[in-house]
C-alpha cells in the first residue's frame, strides 16, 4: 500500500497538534511539522512532500509567499497545498487559489473536512 | 405342359373352347388379381403415406408435449428466480439501510473523535506553560482558533469583587474596554450565577455591549472572572456543542492555569520542594 507525507506548515503548536491528530485519521499518511514558512522551505528541500498544509499568518514567512516559492520549485511545483486561514473572504479565497493553492479551509478548522480535503487531492479513499 | 397345348389332340395351333374358356377365365382371374394387387398396393401405399402423416403427427405431438413440459419448468424457474431477486433486493435494501446506519456512525465518531481532540488540544496547550503570558496567549489562541472568536476580552473580578476588569484582549481597542461593574452588568451577572450565558443572535454581530457569549472563569469553585466573545469570524455563524464543551473547559481550567502560572512566577519560577507533596496521602 502506498505511503504519503505531508507538511504541515504552522506556527500556532495548538493548531500544529490539531492537525496532526486530525492527519493521524488517515492511513498511511506519515505527517512532518514546520513552524514557519523558512522552517517549511528547508524541510521541502531536504525531502519530497505529497501534500503541504499550511497556515497562512505566519512570522517571517507567511503562507502565501511559500506557496509562491513552492511553486516555482521543480521537485514540489504539482504537490497539492491546503491553505488554511482565519480569513473567509472570497477574495482571500480567490488569491491563494491563483497563487496556486488547491484548496482552502477557514478556521476554525473542522477535523472530518480536513481529512475529506487531502483525501481528495492525494486521490485515496 | 405348354408342349401338351401347342399341340393338342387337334393337332391346331389355336386352343380348344375349353382352353379359351379356361384361358379367358384365367386371364379374367388374372386381371381382376392384378387390379386386387393394384388396388391393394395403391392402398398399401396410402396407409404407407397415411402412416408417414400419423408419424409425424406424433412426432409434432411429442415434441409440443416435450415443448409444453418445457414451458412449465421454465415457468416455474422464472417463478423460483424472481422468488430469488425479490429475496436477493430485499437482503439489498438491508444491507444498504445498515450500510447508510454503519456510515452515519462512523460519521458521529469522527466528529466525536474530533471534538475530543479539540478538547484534548486545548486543555494540553492552557496546561502547557508557567508564565501568565504564556497561558494567557494560549487562552487566546484557544478562543481564536478553536472557538472561532475575532473579538473578545478576558476579565478577572477586583479584590473587593465589585468590578470586572480587562486583563487581555483581541480585536477591540484597549480604549473601548473599562472595568464594568459587577452588580449592574451582563457580564456580572454571568460571574454571578457562575454559569455561561449565549446570545441568541448572529454571534457574527454580537458587540462590546452585546457580547455573543459570556463564558464565567472559575478557580477551586469560585468564580474569578469572566471572558466575553464580543463576535465570532465571518464564517463561525453559529456555537456548536464542541464550542459549548471548549466554554466549559475554559471555565474550569483557563483560571486556574493562570493562576498557577502566577503563583509559579512569583516565586521566581523556583519550582517547590520535594517537602511540599510529603503531606498529599488522601
Amino acid at each position: 500500500m502506498a505511503e504519503y507525507s505531508c507538511l504541515i506548515v504552522e506556527d500556532s503548536p495548538m493548531m500544529r497538534q490539531l492537525l496532526v491528530f486530525a492527519l493521524a485519521r488517515v492511513r498511511n499518511l506519515r505527517v512532518t511539522e514546520a513552524d514557519d514558512g523558512v522552517d517549511g522551505l528547508r524541510k521541502l528541500a531536504s525531502a519530497r512532500y505529497d501534500i503541504i498544509v499550511t497556515d497562512i499568518n505566519m512570522p517571517i514567512m507567511d503562507g502565501l509567499k511559500l506557496v509562491k516559492r513552492v511553486r516555482m520549485d521543480p521537485i514540489h511545483k504539482d504537490t497539492p497545498i491546503i491553505i488554511i486561514t482565519t480569513e473567509g473572504s472570497q477574495e482571500d479565497r480567490q488569491r491563494a487559489l491563483q497563487l496556486g493553492a488547491n484548496a482552502y479551509i477557514t478556521k476554525p478548522i473542522q477535523a472530518p473536512q480536513v481529512i475529506a480535503t487531502v483525501k481528495e487531492l492525494l486521490k485515496i479513499d | 405342359m405348354t408342349k401338351d397345348r401347342k399341340s393338342g389332340p387337334t393337332g391346331s395351333d389355336a386352343p380348344g373352347p375349353d382352353l379359351k374358356s379356361e384361358r379367358d377365365q384365367f386371364l379374367k382371374k388374372f386381371t381382376r388379381g392384378a387390379k386386387l394387387t393394384d388396388d391393394f398396393l395403391r392402398e398399401v401405399e396410402q396407409l404407407q403415406d397415411r402412416l408417414r402423416d400419423l408419424e409425424a403427427e406424433n412426432a409434432g405431438l411429442r415434441a409440443k408435449v416435450e415443448a409444453d413440459e418445457a414451458i412449465r419448468e421454465l415457468l416455474g424457474k422464472i417463478e423460483r428466480l424472481e422468488t430469488e431477486k425479490r429475496e436477493l433486493l430485499n437482503r439489498y435494501h438491508r444491507v444498504e439501510e445498515v450500510n447508510s446506519e454503519f456510515t452515519a456512525r462512523v460519521q458521529e465518531v469522527e466528529s466525536e473523535f474530533a471534538n475530543l481532540a479539540n478538547l484534548f488540544v486545548a486543555s494540553n496547550q492552557l496546561h502547557s506553560s508557567l508564565s501568565p503570558r504564556g497561558v494567557t496567549r494560549r487562552i487566546k489562541e484557544v478562543l481564536a482558533q478553536l472557538v472561532g472568536a475575532e473579538r473578545y476580552c478576558m476579565y478577572l473580578a477586583n479584590q473587593d469583587n465589585t468590578e470586572l476588569v480587562p486583563i487581555a484582549y483581541e480585536g477591540v481597542a484597549g480604549s473601548a474596554l473599562t472595568p464594568v461593574k459587577i452588580s449592574d452588568s451582563e457580564l456580572g451577572q454571568a460571574l454571578l450565577k457562575g454559569a455561561a450565558s449565549v446570545s441568541d443572535h448572529d454571534p457574527t454581530a454580537g458587540t462590546v455591549q452585546r457580547p455573543a457569549a459570556i463564558i464565567p472563569l472559575s478557580v477551586d469553585e469560585k468564580t474569578v472572572g469572566v471572558i466575553a466573545i464580543f463576535s465570532t469570524l465571518a464564517q463561525k455563524k453559529r456555537f456548536d456543542t464542541v464550542d459549548f464543551e471548549l466554554f466549559k473547559l475554559l471555565g474550569q481550567h483557563a483560571a486556574a492555569a493562570l493562576v498557577s502560572a502566577s503563583l509559579f512566577a512569583h516565586t521566581d519560577r523556583k519550582l517547590p520542594g520535594l517537602e511540599a507533596f510529603l503531606d498529599l496521602s488522601v
